[in-house]
């Protein structure tokens, strides 16, 4: 395997340029980490995860659902005129993607977001380069590429063909360790402690078997102020609301992100609403990822990326919820 | 895809984030700045929206000039032309002080030093003022008045630094959420909550005492408080000896407001009085946040007074995690002040009456003669015109129509004047009845700086193009210059006008681009190594000594009576922006709150036949408007609340044009109404 | 969980959310509020719906909304929709002509499955707007009687103002299929009412004699409805495996993608609006 420096990296990046539309953890004026090109600012992928959900890249904060021309003519959203080449997703991004990837082909198929995803290379990236020297657990799967680093060089691990492909025109050196290197870090890797996985599991448990009362849901509740921050950070969350648009003599439908915890979310016409308490919303928040989607598709789809808990402004994330769950209702 | 750091164009929190805009130019999403002082990241759902209206179509995008009666299409050198010679005209028939400028909270410090340079450099006239006016007008004048600098004493960050705060007539968290935020996370942390507020606000669930007094009661109550503190030997002896003075009549005043008699005036019981005035003394730091429930009342600037007052009787000023702390509700309300659109000082609060700050002036802006008089306010214009003293009015960015007291007051004012211009980015009843309007860029499309409410002055980056033939205020504003003859307001940039402004204002002294290019500044900065100042008054107060100013309790102008029985208060909701044009065009937050609505207790509704969601007819002395009820225990018994922003149910048909009389603010919180259903 | 039907997006390319624009063939009002529309698909094509399933109505420039299909698979040529005007684009759409073009999606959602309801006795339970979805339910009935046992139909509405589909309900009240009690809250001053009982839609249940191991009761109505009527069926002896709902969410894609939906797990527009009692019975908020 390959061993690359963040240069060497970066050149193999500016290479695929012609032909990829290229997205990497760069580090903007300010300092903040995003996933952009890399004319916006030097490539960062030591820092850990990016505060932005990346899985924005295929399903964005705005987007066209098609468009009505002046003489009448529909027009489908245009497709992506490259496919997308992007980097830093970590192990747990990963999952997420994974999830949506399903979420948005299960039953009819959503396609402006495989207008996006579809042609995709994605690359991951694990090892030492956390925020403040923090371990990435190693995602050993579920993208083309995955940049490993031992903290000072990134392994180069191809997951998949087309991986292995691009990975040849990458100018690094090998390895040279005959693998030893990647038996140390994937130990390392397992050996991560599992903490928050027995937390949230251990809460789902709670929350399903009906443990954890409304009082609980109704004391969360008084916290949260409705910014809406926890579900457009949350790479698994995809609602999103749709209206229509005149833009430039043209009708365009747009859709825009939506977060169930805003009380028009689901309030209908009539005015009828039945989800029109904090409460019932923030019971939604956590009881959809824990319980719902268990029962929906066999699995909670809170993957851990621990975003929720960053931006939520008084500090009611999943994790700190679960904990809290944890500690009154076991 | 291209990233653009800038700061919010809602509230005074002054959060700074990414605005995404995507190969065509198109604004495409928001992403919070993760380093950001306030921000940290996180963003209220105002700001993750902030995206969603600049590129709606409702946008003005060409200059419209009135011709019989309609308004057309025109170029800018029409509409400046004509803008030129009318107000030269109206000035010589009737005199300079015949015509007037409103300058705006929304846009940048750049943009309101333009105006009121133009203003004063080229017409000559004091008459500038702004929408602070309508907010804060009380806090500038009372806070000037006892402590001698009219902002928010302390930092956003105070509030995780403080054992006590006492919140009044402030709805932090759907005002000023991220700061809400932080009221909730002290709380949680151990931090004591006052909330002293008769709706029953968000924060009032976690507070460990709630007060929901009368309306308009604020003085009764605070005296109340310094009351019991001064009997109960709470003060800070050593802070009242060596930092204020007129002490004396503090205690000859708030010595008949036993708790027994606060009490009785604001509807609470004596224990409420006594235990807030031990919560609020006890602590080691205590700090009072407060806004327009404070402000907006025919006897505001007492209400700041006695707020300044209590800080100052227990030591609670010029420390981390105290103070007096006004939210400013605009995003650049602040800066706004600060820059001198008010009709008494030029910038940094520098007096016009007084002649040495006018010949600095002069100087500087090469002129000779500015006026020495104080000019009108945003109120007392509408007055003026009503009266026909005023004959034009320059309106930048503003909607008076909607945020102006006693609607048809204001337009019967607005129909008297002789000529009309409202430049802004989205047609409003105000513009509806101009002679000129011109079509402006917004916050998106411009460079500039805002100042939020704990002073700090940051970046506002262009972030696209503006639509059509909009332009940027300050160019106009300098093209206007131009055609009157006047070359000192012709920029190349809004960073060249910045240069000037830290040259003229000592407290912007240090406020240079390339100072404030990632973390914006805090005021007083007087020099390029300034490091801003977090917190005012250590030490000394501006004035040198705090200055007691106690104030009887004086009941408000309207009270209810039986043909009227309710109080009517007015505000503002989570997801709209005072006169809604651009939250209202915003997908999300629009279908937040789509309708006009009146809240009404459930006991009231019920004696009245009121349902929830159905329509009612709630009217004053002055009009009628139709909203839905909304029935809830937000609001107490024979009280009523509305926002004011929507046009088709404006509030402002209704409220009380009674001012302060000093700062000339409106009773926008208490008023006499009668409420009934409509079909 | 859901089935999907066969959609008109087929001749959209595969594009989920492009309506194909249909014209509005004609129109009848029902009520102030009310108005039945009469779609043709382009080209005579049939829309291939079952009873219960909707469509969501585009109009461009106003949005998107979901409506019930009002008509039975078994009426050739056309659907119709009864739409209420109740906001921003049912409001556009009471304002179109006939030969109007509206975009149409679907059609989606589960339906009253024929099959399952073969041989049974039907009491088929309609509240307000809720006889829109129902009607399809009913046509459908009326059509092939034979497939079913007895059929019953209760509908109750505010007012005899608000009731739809008057002439439907004269025609089914006089038909030999349909064994019809109708009710209304209330009667306004100068208004009459002789077709039924004034009271809640609930008084027409306890009169009912029900064969109970044969019957299925299907109910549709307002959100406040549900819990009243099925505590009364479940007096009667019957199970919620006997009792099928239709139920109505906030909804914008229609397709499982959007959210506003989401009762739980259960996507009210993929997994719904038709729901067999049981399916729903755990959870929380479904009724
Ligand atoms: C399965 C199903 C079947 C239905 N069948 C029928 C039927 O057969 N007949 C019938 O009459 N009705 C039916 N409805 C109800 C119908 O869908 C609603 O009445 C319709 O959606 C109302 O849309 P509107 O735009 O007219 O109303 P509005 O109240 O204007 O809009 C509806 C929602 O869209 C949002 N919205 C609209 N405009 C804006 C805006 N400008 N900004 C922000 N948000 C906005 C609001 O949140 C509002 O709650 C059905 C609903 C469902 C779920
Ligand atoms: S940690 Fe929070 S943001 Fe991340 S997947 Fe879980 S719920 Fe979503
Ligand atoms: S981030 Fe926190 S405060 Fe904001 S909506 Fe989510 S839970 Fe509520
Ligand atoms: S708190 Fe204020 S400044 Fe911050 S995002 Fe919200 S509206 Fe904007
Ligand atoms: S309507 Fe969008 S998920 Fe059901």
């Amino acid at each position: 395997m390959k061993r690359a420096t963040t240069q060497e990296l970066k050149t193999f990046f500016e290479s695929l340029g012609t032909d990829y539309d290229l997205r990497a953890p760069v580090k903007l004026h300010d300092g903040t980490r995003v996933l952009g090109g890399l004319d916006e600012g030097p490539l960062a992928l030591e820092g850990g995860k990016i505060p932005q959900k990346p899985t924005s890249v295929f399903f964005p904060q705005f987007d066209e659902v098609f468009m009505v021309s002046k003489d009448g003519q529909f027009h489908a959203a245009e497709p992506v005129k490259k496919p997308i080449f992007v980097v830093g997703f970590t192990a747990q991004d990963l999952d997420c993607l994974e999830f949506i990837d399903k979420f948005f082909s299960e039953n009819y198929r959503d396609d402006i977001y495989f207008n996006k995803r579809d042609g995709a290379v994605l690359v991951g990236v694990s090892g030492k380069c956390g925020k403040d020297g923090e371990f990435l657990k190693i995602a050993g799967g579920k993208c083309d590429i995955e940049l490993i680093s031992d903290g000072e060089c990134f392994i180069v691990h191809p997951h998949t063909d087309k991986g292995k492909a691009l990975v040849e025109s990458l100018k690094a050196s090998e390895c040279g360790c005959g693998g030893v290197k990647m038996e140390t870090l994937k130990e390392e890797s397992d050996a991560l402690p599992k903490d928050d996985e027995e937390t949230i599991d251990k809460a789902s448990e709670l929350i399903r078997a009906g443990k954890v009362p409304d009082d609980f849901w109704n004391e969360i509740a008084t916290r949260c102020i409705a910014c809406t921050s926890c579900n457009l950070a949350c790479p698994t969350c995809t609602c999103f609301e749709v209206y229509d648009r005149e833009q430039d003599g043209k009708m365009v439908r747009q859709r825009i992100w939506d977060s169930c915890q805003l009380d028009g979310f689901m309030r209908e016409a009539s005015g009828h609403n039945p989800a029109g308490l904090q409460m019932q919303r923030t019971h939604r928040r956590i009881h959809h990822k824990l319980a719902a989607d268990v029962e929906r598709w066999g699995h909670r789809t809170c993957m851990l990326c621990g975003r929720c808990d960053d931006v939520c402004p008084t500090d009611i994330g999943i994790k700190s919820v679960c904990k809290e769950i944890v500690e009154r209702y076991s | 895809m291209k990233r653009t750091l800038t700061t919010c164009p809602y509230c005074g929190t002054g959060c700074q984030f990414y605005l995404l805009a995507d190969d065509n130019g198109r604004l495409v999403g928001v992403e919070p700045s993760s380093t950001h002082v306030v921000a940290k990241g996180q963003l209220c759902v105002k700001g993750w929206n902030a995206f969603n209206f600049p590129n709606h179509p409702d946008r003005l995008t060409v200059p419209q000039i009135r011709k019989d009666g309609k308004l057309v299409e025109a170029s800018w050198d029409e509409a400046l032309d004509l803008i030129a010679s009318k107000l030269k005209e109206t000035q010589e028939k009737h005199g300079t002080d015949s015509i007037a400028f409103f300058s705006s909270a929304k846009t940048t410090n750049e943009e309101n030093y333009a105006l009121m340079k133009l203003a004063r450099a080229v017409f000559k006239t004091n008459n500038v003022d702004h929408c602070a006016r309508l907010c804060h007008s009380s806090t500038v004048v009372g806070l000037a008045g006892t402590f001698g600098s009219g902002a928010m004493t302390n930092s956003i960050s105070c509030v995780e630094e403080t054992d006590c705060i006492l919140v009044t007539g402030s709805n932090t968290t759907e005002q000023h959420p991220l700061i809400g935020t932080r009221v909730i996370n002290a709380v949680k942390g151990g931090t004591k909550l006052i909330v002293a507020d008769n709706r029953k606000i968000r924060l009032a669930d976690i507070a460990d005492m709630h007060i929901r007094w009368e309306n308009g009661t604020d003085v009764a109550f605070l005296n109340g408080l310094m009351h019991v503190i001064i009997k109960e030997g709470l003060a800070d002896d050593e802070f009242v000896r060596t930092r204020t003075e007129n002490y004396d009549e503090l205690k000859t005043v708030v010595a008949e407001f036993t708790p027994e008699r606060a009490a009785a005036i604001c509807k609470i019981t004596p224990e409420e009085v006594v235990n807030a005035a031990r919560m609020y003394a006890t602590a080691e730091r205590a700090m009072i946040i407060y806004s327009m429930g404070i402000t907006q009342h025919s006897h505001g600037v007492d209400n700041v007074k006695s707020c300044a007052n209590l800080a100052m009787l227990t030591g609670n000023v010029g420390k981390t995690g105290t103070g007096v702390n006004p939210l400013r509700g605009q995003n650049n309300v602040q800066g706004a002040c600060d820059l001198g659109a008010l009709p008494n000082v030029y910038t940094g609060y520098q007096k016009v009456v007084d002649e040495a700050s006018r010949a600095k002036f002069e100087k500087a802006w090469g002129v000779e003669n500015l006026p020495g008089n104080v000019g009108l306010t945003v109120t007392t214009a509408i007055n003026a015109a009503f009266d026909g003293e005023l004959k034009a009015l320059y309106v930048l960015g503003e909607n008076p129509m909607m945020s102006d007291p006693d609607q048809h007051h204001v337009k019967a004012g607005l129909d008297k004047l002789d000529f009309l211009v409202v430049q802004d980015i989205f047609p409003t009843p105000t513009t509806a009845l101009a002679d000129v309007v011109l079509p402006a860029a917004c916050y998106a499309e411009k460079d500039g700086t805002f100042t939020s409410t704990e002073r700090r002055c940051q970046r506002v980056r262009k972030a696209c193009d503006p639509p059509g033939k909009a332009r940027q205020d300050w160019d106009i504003v300098g093209d206007l210059a131009r055609r009157m003859g006047y070359d000192g307001l012709t920029y190349n940039s809004p960073k060249e006008i910045m240069d000037e402004i830290t040259e003229v204002t000592p407290i912007y002294g240090g406020m240079h681009y390339d100072r404030i290019d990632q973390v914006g500044l805090q005021w007083p900065c007087p020099d390029r190594e300034h490091p801003g100042t977090p917190f005012l008054h250590k030490g000394t107060f501006k004035r040198g000594l705090g200055l007691f100013s106690p104030a009887p309790y004086k009941p408000s102008m309207e009270l209810p009576d039986d043909e009227y029985p309710f109080v009517l208060s007015t505000g503002r909701c989570y997801f709209h922006f005072h006169t809604g044009t651009m939250t209202r065009r915003s997908r999300l937050l629009d279908r937040e709150e789509r309708f006009p609505y009146i809240e009404i207790h459930p006991d009231d509704a019920k004696r009245l036949g009121i349902y929830d969601r159905f329509p009612v007819m709630v009217s004053t002395r002055r009009g009628e408007v139709k909203a839905l009820a909304r029935v809830s225990d937000i609001v107490i018994p024979g009280h009523l609340f509305m926002t004011f922003h929507f046009e088709e149910g404006a509030a402002n048909v209704l409220t009380n044009n009674a001012l302060d009389p000093v700062a000339k603010i409106p009773e926008f919180k208490v008023c006499a109404a009668q409420i009934k259903g409509a079909s | 969980m859901s089935v999907m039907t066969k959609t008109i997006a087929e001749e959209t390319g595969g594009q989920i959310y492009q309506p194909l624009l249909c014209k509005i063939g004609s129109k009848r009002v029902l009520t102030p509020l009310e108005t039945l529309f009469r779609i043709e698909l382009p080209e005579g094509r049939e829309l291939g719906h079952r009873p219960g399933q909707f469509v969501q109505v585009s109009i461009l420039g106003y949005g998107e909304a979901p409506i019930s299909i009002s008509s039975s698979p078994t009426r050739k040529g056309y659907f119709e929709l009864g739409v209420r005007n109740a906001g921003t684009l049912t409001g556009a759409m009471h304002e179109l002509k006939e030969g109007d073009k509206i975009g149409i999606r679907g059609p989606f959602g589960t339906f009253f499955d024929a099959e399952k309801l073969a041989g049974k006795d039907l009491v088929l339970i309609a509240g307000g707007c809720g006889l829109a979805p129902m009607r399809s339910l009913i046509q459908y009935c009326e059509d092939r009687p034979s497939e079913f046992g007895k059929l019953t139909i209760l509908y109750g509405a505010k007012t005899p103002g608000d009731r739809l589909y008057k002439e439907d309900l004269v025609e089914w009240g006089n038909s030999n299929t349909f064994a019809c009690n109708y009710a209304v809250d209330g009667v306004p001053d100068g208004a009459c009412f002789d077709e039924g009982q004034v009271g809640l839609i609930t008084v027409l249940i306890p009169p009912l004699s029900l064969d109970v191991q044969n019957t299925v009761a299907v109910i549709v109505g307002p959100p406040v409805m549900y819990k009243f009527v099925i505590a009364e069926l479940k007096k009667k002896g019957l199970t919620e495996e006997q009792i099928v709902v239709s139920l109505e969410r906030y909804m914008k894609c229609g397709v499982g993608k959007c959210g506003h939906c989401a009762i739980e797990h259960l996507y009210c527009c993929i997994d719904g609006p038709v729901f067999w009692l049981n399916e729903i019975s755990g959870i929380r908020g479904a009724i």
